[in-house]
């Protein structure tokens, strides 16, 4: 930091580089009486030394809550979301998955949860007229192998799954060069990857998307239920490290997150979050859902899919929390095209009930 | 004059030398130079004219302005100075009106429950006209967590414009409704974005100016406090250190420029005795920094708020839900959210403040 910058007394300059403070993390960081006892200055010295750095280290100015409704400040708040393929679903969530945070998504085994993240690897690629971001996507695995054949077919069948795209765009992409896949088996082999490879991927614009599946089999196996409060402190880092990059990049971060069986004490309820009726919560606890912007459940319904041909039974995508979502539910089906949601009578109230990002009702 | 030198705010060093030195009062400095008092008491010159600018200062304000108050001119002001209303006249009820100004209040809660949803509420809220009973203020939202969507504000402030003009009656108040449109509440929202502890420090020092040059702002929230210092802070105690200024400097602003300070904080599983419950997080002595203190949680489907610690209220738990408007009441019949008002209209003030009287006798 350069303190010929601050308009303040040299003798206040003077004292700060004495104490070898040197940067305005270093001033800003210690509270007011540990500067007092560094740089042997008075109080009201140290409130003016404090606030001088303070106005050189702010990075950008108020913005009312107007500028940022008419689009006047990109970086906080972009006025489009990711498009998840489906205009259903994109209902459900409002436009889509929001540019900056984590989004969650959690779920047993065979839920559907890789569809989704798939899914969202192609609609990433797509320009930001169509809802993509027109960038590539970055996919870390962390349990199986990447679905490579799945892929292939969701591409292909890409133009069944998006009829509204022109054709020529759809052939024009090459969707498989865009995904970089990333395999990272225990926890260090992810910090290197979140370190150094991913962010060269989005700061040369090469990705927009990450998709991390899963988030909670590294986190699992490698620590005994003693080492809870490690566990934690590693979670925390990992979900700072991941906002880090979504805020700095506007680029979508999808978490994929197992479930746990819930174990019925007399406090349950306030670890249930509102999730009365279910059988399982999102596997990894308080420390890592305070770090999340919005979670989403996908769950799978028994019983035989009675609208078309799908694989298996119905889902439903359910929205357990998000600032600027009510908690709804849809039901899906995962086809050859990919995940598409349904429109059942007793969902029409989503779409009634939501309207379009900035104004128009949608129908 | 006769102010004794151990009431000022000087280091306790300083104090303690000129004790030593023979001065007591004010008054045996008022003549003195700083050479000489730097002479006579043995401190820097620095902190002798320091010490006489204090003194003199004080001198000339008269009967120390602002210093000393009668508890009757203290009750005056706090009741002029009004509270901010939640749309659910319960949990309004339970505060003693809503959300005090010139006090800092916490509102802690686990994910989802709620806690942002109250924020933009108070947002939207404080600006609501002076003739409908609000306080035609300004609002500043210190975001840290990213969870603020204009979306959701837009929304928010669309079903408050609505119940103002239903309950609009005369021309006063369909005259306050021209200024009071959404694009209006959005332009009176300051919306300031930190992403870790350094910068929330920073806007922190920089506040008290802008709260200098926009005398209107009536409301300063920060969502959340606890997500900045939950991260990478190796040495606890400088963490606690570092709040506890923070909370001082905040309760200072509160008072000094008539704002109402809403933080919000997470929960963290505390296990303890084979069992595990949810506790505020930042530590025990995070505990003491705010005023108020409003624990929101699930109990079943249902979303309760709860009193926990007040110096004037009673600790007291109510229901309440989020709809499409924002933040509401729960009703035992189910009307629309839009009946459930908690501004009473015609002569507001008075109304609200008897609610209050009521629950402090």
């Amino acid at each position: 930091m350069d303190f010929r910058q601050l308009e303040l007394n040299p003798r206040i300059i003077s004292a700060a580089k004495k104490a070898n403070l040197k940067s305005a993390r270093d001033i800003l960081g210690l509270s007011g009486p540990d500067l007092q006892r560094l740089t042997r200055l008075s109080m009201s010295d140290v409130q003016r030394l404090q606030a001088a750095v303070a106005v050189a280290f702010r990075k950008s100015p108020p913005v009312t809550a107007l500028q940022l409704y008419r689009g006047e400040c990109p970086d906080l708040e972009p006025r489009h979301r990711l498009t998840l393929g489906c205009p259903t679903l994109d209902c459900l969530m409002r436009g889509g998955i929001p540019l900056s945070g984590i989004t969650e998504l959690a779920g047993e085994s065979g839920a559907g949860k890789t569809q989704i993240g798939l899914q969202l690897c192609l609609s990433v690629q797509y320009p930001q007229v169509h809802g993509g971001l027109g960038s590539g996507a970055v996919y870390i695995c962390t349990e199986d192998a990447f679905p490579i054949k799945r892929l292939h077919q969701l591409i292909t069948q890409q133009p069944r799954l998006r009829p509204d795209l022109p054709t020529d765009l759809l052939h024009g992409l090459c969707f498989s060069d865009n995904i970089y896949i990333e395999h990272a088996a225990d926890l260090g082999v992810l910090q290197t990857c979140l370190s150094q490879r991913v962010p060269i991927l989005l700061a040369r614009g090469l990705a927009r998307l990450v998709v991390l599946d899963s988030v909670a089999a590294l986190f699992r196996c490698e620590f005994t239920a003693e080492e809870s409060s490690k566990r934690a402190r590693h979670l925390v880092a990992l979900a700072s490290t991941l906002q880090h990059l979504s805020h700095s990049f506007n680029a979508p971060v999808l978490c994929i997150n197992q479930v746990t069986d819930v174990v019925e004490h007399c406090d349950a309820s306030q670890f249930r979050c509102g999730l009365v009726e279910s059988a399982v919560l999102p596997a990894l606890g308080m420390a890592w859902a305070n770090q999340l912007l919005v979670r989403l459940m996908m769950r799978r319904l028994g019983g035989v899919p009675s609208l078309g041909a799908g694989i298996g039974a119905a889902r439903r995508l359910e929205v357990v929390y998000a600032p600027h979502l009510p908690r709804a539910s849809c039901l899906c089906h995962i086809g050859e095209e990919g995940v598409k949601g349904v429109l059942s009578p007793d969902s029409a109230h989503i779409v009634s009930s939501h309207m379009d990002l900035y104004g128009k009702t949608e129908v | 004059m006769q102010r004794p030198l151990s009431s000022f705010a000087f280091a306790p060093a300083v104090k303690v030398k000129l004790i030593n030195a023979g001065f007591h009062t004010a008054a045996d400095l008022c003549d003195l130079r700083p050479l000489q008092l730097s002479k006579e008491s043995g401190i820097s010159q620095q902190e002798a004219v320091e010490v006489l600018q204090t003194v003199r200062h004080d001198a000339s304000q008269g009967a120390g302005a602002g210093s000393r108050m009668t508890a009757l001119e203290l009750l005056g002001r706090e009741q002029a100075m009004g509270a901010i209303v939640t749309f659910c006249s319960a949990l309004d009820s339970v505060l003693g009106g809503g959300m005090p100004v010139g006090k800092t209040s916490e509102v802690c809660g686990a994910p989802g429950v709620g806690k942002t949803q109250l924020c933009i509420q108070l947002a939207v809220d404080v600006q609501i006209p002076v003739c409908f009973g609000g306080l035609g203020g300004q609002a500043v939202y210190v975001d840290t967590e990213g969870s603020f969507m204009v979306q959701r504000v837009v929304d928010v402030a669309k079903a408050a414009v609505e119940h103002c003009s239903l309950l609009a009656d005369d021309a006063e108040q369909r005259e306050a409704l021209k200024v009071f449109t959404v694009e209006d509440i959005l332009s009176k929202l300051y919306l300031f974005r930190c992403h870790d502890y350094v910068e929330l420090l920073a806007e922190t020092y920089l506040l008290p100016d802008f709260l200098s040059q926009h005398p209107e702002v009536r409301l300063v929230v920060i969502d959340s406090i606890a997500f900045p210092f939950r991260h990478d802070f190796e040495d606890l105690s400088q963490r606690t250190r570092l709040l506890n200024g923070l909370a001082q400097q905040l309760a200072q602003m509160a008072n000094q420029y008539n704002v109402a300070v809403v933080l919000t904080n997470q929960m963290t599983t505390k296990v303890g005795n084979g069992q595990s419950k949810l506790v505020p997080a930042l530590g025990e002595s995070w505990g003491h920094a705010a005023t108020q203190r409003l624990i929101l949680h699930w109990e079943g489907e249902q979303r309760l708020a709860s009193l926990y610690k007040s110096p004037s209220q009673r600790e007291a738990t109510v229901l309440y839900q989020i709809t499409g408007a924002g933040f509401r009441d729960v009703l035992s019949s189910d009307h629309a959210s839009a009946d459930s008002s908690a501004i009473p209209s015609g002569n507001a003030p008075k109304r609200l403040r008897t609610q209050a009287d009521d629950h402090q006798t």
